[in-house]
């Protein structure tokens, strides 16, 4: 399976007469990219904005974040999501690279939206803070769920998957500034070379915990929960058919961007040929029951073995009851005599002195870790506050509070706030961005 | 110019060997042994050394601590260093001590050293800086330099950096860093998995620490006439949460009365977890708490009686000190009713 | 909490799903229930399933504080 994705490299974003790109110059139509948005008749209240790393900006509630791609053949970037079931991690697709389409609410937030800081101290604690982005400040007619702490923020979500194909159509007859190449030749038919290097999976474990349709994240457009795992191409997480879901403390969420970016399927395409042998992607997912976690083990340990895997990576999409899951595939991937390392963040509480992991198994000696969920970041106001701040301290979001006895409200007055890392929009970057490490103090 | 004390045992403090472990303690203007050694390049002033004989505080610790609290009386200082105590183990548990008490009664930095072996390092890694120091005393120099970095570094406000960085033990409290290559975790993956595959040593991010095991209670010795408890973190509270517990790191616990009702019904309590689906145990809260069961096997005679209340609090993103302060809240009320056994269900 | 309890000499059993959360965070006696959301009655099966399956497991818990256990325990259900 080949795929090619040609970049063009965003350096400033304008609002103008007509959606256009131009040497690093991306100008959007406003009142034309809104009037495409409104076509979902949920949408009540949109506006567009441009936020740039070093502008004085904070945006909370941010629920997602895609990276905006056309696919050259004409179909859709998401299939099974933003339009028809098809193949996706083949043919060429464009991309605008720096750049992302940040979905955010107008009013209403939820335990899974977060916050992004595009300058000062806060910008560091998202990727996002260093990206260009095209803001889609917006409200809806679900008022079903406008009170409700979990969300399915389902036609904002959509809004932000349509918009970024909406706009990745300026560079659809433009010639790329450069061009990626993702192959992998089929598992059997490899050059004997490559065969000799040792043989890595890659095991991926997205958010599907919502036992209700609409929350997890999606493959095809279908809802994880409601699978067991399979065998993917890694072209496949790269190419549109991952979509982030609405469920899990935000820093620990994987975006649309991260799954068509995904560092860590990169990393290992990277030394494919040199130092192993990869073999492709085990997708898995999180489970609530016990037999349910222990069954998706058993499956992606039987999968690696079959093919022959000699070691793994495993990536989790949360933490809490999610490290039960964790912990199960890597001790069973330990069992069936594959070198494993995971990766995830942790939760070892404000005092930081707590169990990082809610499971733990000496089986599991190779772990990188990310960061943790329970940091308290206190930020200073910030100029311009774009969707609803109060929402931080008022929507349950993961991180944050109306009050508390010591520490006072997240939101206060003068605009400045503390909250937990919990809520830093992808903040953990356990898909492979993260900076940030775990040491004992 | 900030102000030091430091503590020394009776051997450094030139007092004598083992015939003068006894010795009681004293407080002297003069810089004795190491204190000397740290007032070469410590960016403070000392101003006298505590001098303790180890079997003295060894047998008599508060004795011992309140007198070199009183010693201290009316004196200012900023910061207290106690050693190094290398390998000796009563010396150790000595500068262990002190140190804990200095840091609990006047809440200023404390600083020791001792060698990995020392039984104090054990027992006091997690309330202060202990620096790994070496075994003998002839490793004065280093391990006296070792402590005064560090404690120039907080007299002077700068950040203190990871057990690894500074070279103290690990105090068991782990926070997220930005690493100075600020290398991508996908590239810290690769290369720890390669050093996986070809068998060479590599670092895990994350130590898996030992388990930690409390001896078990004993057993209910007739259940018919047992008094039963029964908590829950599945945030089970009436629908107005009375006590606020917060969906997420609560630090907040309710307990509510159960004495005159069969069941937990529906719109009357609910869940306020925010870590799971609430549809069915707001549906029917005794999926959590099984109070309808529990006045049945009651009736039936399998227990003997139900304590009155139960007790509510959430689990997900708690910090282990903060569910240990609200057991220990619990347990009084447990305590006073005469509770024999307690079940707890976890969400 | 589990240990705080314990450790104050009465003893406790942890009803849950998470057996291997339960087994680290130290619990001594351990009754498994069916989910995280619904420990003790899947709402997809009729009330009376619910309760029975609640009867049970909440009577194995009551029974497991009298046994005199040496080692962590997981009670079979």
């Amino acid at each position: 399976m080949k795929l090619e994705i040609g970049n063009f490299y965003v350096k400033d974003i304008v609002f103008g007469s007509a959606l256009s790109y131009d040497k690093g110059l991306l100008t959007i139509n406003k009142d034309e990219a809104l009037d495409f948005i409104r076509q979902d008749e949920r949408i009540t209240e949109a506006q567009l904005y441009i936020a740039k790393p070093g502008d004085k900006i904070r945006l909370c509630p941010v629920k997602e974040a895609i990276e905006p791609r056309i696919r050259l053949n004409g179909k859709g970037s998401f299939p099974g999501y933003t339009s028809n079931l098809d193949k996706a991690g083949e043919g060429i697709s464009y991309a605008l690279k720096n750049c992302s389409v940040l979905v955010v609410g107008r009013h209403w937030g939820g335990f899974q939206d977060g916050l992004i800081d595009m300058s000062g101290e806060g910008q560091k604690y998202t990727l996002f803070g260093s990206l260009n982005n095209i803001v889609l400040v917006a409200d809806t007619d679900e008022v079903f769920e406008q009170r409700e702490q979990q969300k399915k923020n389902d036609a904002l979500r959509r809004a932000g998957h349509r918009l970024a194909e909406f706009i990745a159509q300026c560079v659809k007859n433009l010639t790329p500034e450069d061009r990626e190449v993702f192959e992998l030749e089929a598992v059997i038919k490899r050059n004997p070379e490559i065969e000799k290097l040792p043989s890595v999976v890659y095991v991926m474990q997205p958010q599907s915990q919502m036992e209700e349709i609409g929350y997890n994240d999606l493959v095809y457009g279908w809802d994880m929960n409601r699978m067991l795992p399979t065998f993917m191409h890694p072209n496949e997480v790269l190419d549109g058919a991952l979509v982030s879901g609405s469920f899990m403390p935000v820093s620990s969420k994987w975006s649309t961007y991260d799954f068509q970016n995904c560092p860590n399927i990169k990393a290992l395409y990277k030394e494919h040929g040199k130092t192993i042998n990869f073999l492709g992607v085990i997708m898995s997912n999180l489970n609530v029951a016990l037999e349910q976690k222990e069954r998706a083990a058993l499956f992606v340990a039987q999968i690696a073995k079959t093919l022959g895997a000699e070691a793994a990576i495993v990536a989790e999409e949360g933490y809490g009851n999610p490290d039960a899951d964790f912990i199960a595939c890597c001790v069973a991937l330990e069992d069936a005599g594959i070198k494993t390392v995971g990766v995830t963040n942790e939760c070892t509480g404000r005092d930081g002195q707590s169990q990082p992991l809610v499971t733990l198994d000496v089986k599991c000696d190779a772990i990188v870790s990310c960061g943790n969920v329970s940091e308290l970041i206190e930020l200073p106001p910030m100029e311009t506050v774009l969707g609803e701040l109060e929402s931080l301290g008022r929507d349950g979001l993961s991180g944050g509070w109306a009050d508390d006895e010591i520490l006072g409200p997240s939101v206060r007055k003068d605009g400045s706030i503390i909250m937990e890392n919990n809520s830093m929009f992808c903040g953990d970057m356990v898909c492979g961005w993260s900076p940030k490490t775990m040491k004992e103090f | 110019m900030k102000k030091a004390v430091v503590y020394i045992n009776q051997f450094f403090g030139q007092i004598g060997g083992e015939d003068k472990a006894d010795f009681a303690p004293v407080f002297k203007k003069e810089k004795i042994g190491p204190a000397l050694e740290f007032a070469k390049n410590l960016n403070a002033e000392i101003i006298g050394t505590v001098i303790c004989g180890d079997n003295y505080m060894g047998s008599n610790a508060d004795k011992a601590v309140d007198e070199i609290i009183e010693l201290l009386e009316g004196k200012e200082f900023d910061i207290f260093l106690a050693g190094p105590a290398f390998q000796a183990g009563r010396y150790g548990v000595a500068c262990g001590t002190i140190c804990k008490a200095i840091k609990a009664k006047y809440n200023i930095p404390v600083i020791t050293s001792m060698n990995v072996e020392n039984p104090g390092v054990e027992m006091f890694k997690k309330d202060m800086y202990i620096l790994k120091g070496g075994n003998i005393a002839s490793k004065m120099r280093a391990d006296v330099a070792a402590m005064i970095k560090l404690a120039n570094k907080i007299l002077n406000n700068e950040e203190i950096g990871s057990a690894q960085d500074e070279g103290y033990f690990g105090r068991g409290i782990r926070r997220q860093v930005w690493r100075e290559d600020l290398k991508p975790a996908s590239e810290r993956m690769i290369e720890m998995l390669l050093k996986k595959i070809r068998g060479e040593a590599f670092e895990t991010e994350l130590p898996i620490p030992e388990p930690d095991r409390v001896p078990i209670a004993p057993p209910i010795k007739d259940l018919s006439k047992a008094r039963i408890a029964i908590l829950d973190t599945g945030g089970i509270v009436p629908v107005d949460n009375p006590d606020k517990i917060q969906s997420a790191s609560a630090t907040r616990w309710g307990r509510y009365n159960i004495e005159n009702i069969d069941s937990l019904k529906s719109g009357v309590y609910k869940t306020i977890h925010a870590g799971f689906d609430p549809a069915a145990a707001d549906a029917d809260p005794n999926v959590v708490v099984p109070i309808d069961v529990l006045k049945t096997l009651n009736k039936e005679g399998v227990y003997g009686s139900l304590h009155p209340y139960f007790y509510t609090t959430v689990g997900t993103g708690t910090t282990q000190a903060e569910a240990m302060r609200m057991a220990n809240e619990m347990i009084p009320y447990l305590k006073e009713d005469n509770v024999d056994g307690v079940i707890m269900v976890s969400t | 909490m589990v240990k705080e309890v314990e450790k104050a000499g009465i003893p406790i059993v942890q009803m849950c799903n998470l057996i291997p959360v339960a087994k680290t965070v130290g619990s001594n006696r351990i009754v498994p229930t069916i989910s995280i959301p619904y420990p003790l009655g899947d709402p997809a099966t009729p009330k009376e399933t619910q309760w029975k399956l609640r009867y049970s497991r909440t009577k194995t818990a009551l029974l497991s504080l009298t046994a005199d256990i040496t080692e962590q325990t997981v009670f079979p259900v």
